[in-house]
């Protein structure tokens, strides 16, 4: 017979493991630097290949163009000279096959997305991709 | 005196758990809180037209598709039109053959929007074969 005031424990083990495992998938999938310029506003592009970072081989080359013409990489403005000192310094390591991303904004003119192209093409590097969005996950992207 | 232990031996110690769950929870709900989930982004590939392109292009004719990107849309064959109309005639024409070179020729006052879109029509019917010039 049970006792009347029997005090029930509850088995915390289970509850904590799994509140572990959330804590780890979060922090393993938690980005704490956005080394990307996040004021660009990317133009839909659903039919294009899928960006991951399988497909994207460590050499990848991301040059960022802002709405007013900032030319960048990780967020670093660049003028032209620096961009092509460091194509330059790239192509001498790695040759002229690595890909080149463009992440322009979709309201930029093309003159300033050409400049970067023309500089990218002097400098020996023909083939360029643009991104665009594939799906829309953020809240505040249109 | 000497320091007793206060503990009898064959019993394991019971650890406060209450402390460690409280920060695993605040923890927790941070994380939630900050997620923020990323766009799937896509690549679109163009090839900038090499210096020796207007010599090839002379040795080996080719089917070429010109398309204008102009400030206020497209202009494909001398017509302009909006995305919808360039998306028919290039399915149309990707029927034909989708190994023809696309020629984009994109002005300096468009808008780079303009130019993603003619490269997704381009890649939504299989062109692959695609050049950028600049005007």
């Amino acid at each position: 017979m049970a006792k009347e005031y029997a005090q029930c424990e509850i088995d915390m083990t289970p509850m904590i493991d799994v509140v572990f495992q959330l804590i780890i998938f979060f922090v393993v999938t938690m980005q704490m630097n956005q080394d990307s310029n996040q004021d660009i506003v990317l133009e839909d592009g659903k039919n294009g290949i899928i960006l991951t970072a399988d497909s994207m081989p460590p050499t990848t080359l991301e040059i960022e163009v802002d709405r007013r013409g900032r030319v960048s990489i990780h967020n670093a403005t660049l003028t032209e000279r620096n961009l092509r000192d460091i194509l330059r310094a790239r192509i001498n390591k790695h040759g002229n096959e690595f890909p080149v991303l463009i992440r322009a904004d979709r309201r930029t003119m093309h003159e300033k997305v050409r400049k970067v192209m023309d500089i990218c093409t002097s400098s020996g590097l023909w083939k360029l991709s643009f991104v665009a969005v594939e799906e829309h996950k953020k809240q505040d992207s249109k | 005196m000497a320091y007793q232990r206060k503990q009898k031996k064959g019993e394991s110690p019971k650890l406060d758990m209450t402390p460690m769950i409280d920060v695993v929870f605040q923890l927790l709900i941070f994380f939630v809180v900050t997620l923020k989930q990323e766009d799937i982004l896509s690549k679109l590939d163009a090839a900038r037209p090499a210096p020796n392109t207007d010599e090839r292009v002379k040795d080996k004719p080719q089917e070429l598709i010109n398309i204008i990107v102009a400030p206020q849309g497209f202009i494909f064959n001398g017509r302009p039109m909006r995305i919808q109309e360039l998306d028919r005639s290039i399915e149309r024409l990707s029927g034909y053959s989708k190994t023809a070179m696309v020629i984009i020729k994109c002005t300096s006052d468009s808008a780079h929007a303009f130019l993603i879109q003619a490269l997704d029509v381009c890649y939504k019917h299989g062109m692959t074969n695609l050049s950028i010039f600049s005007m």
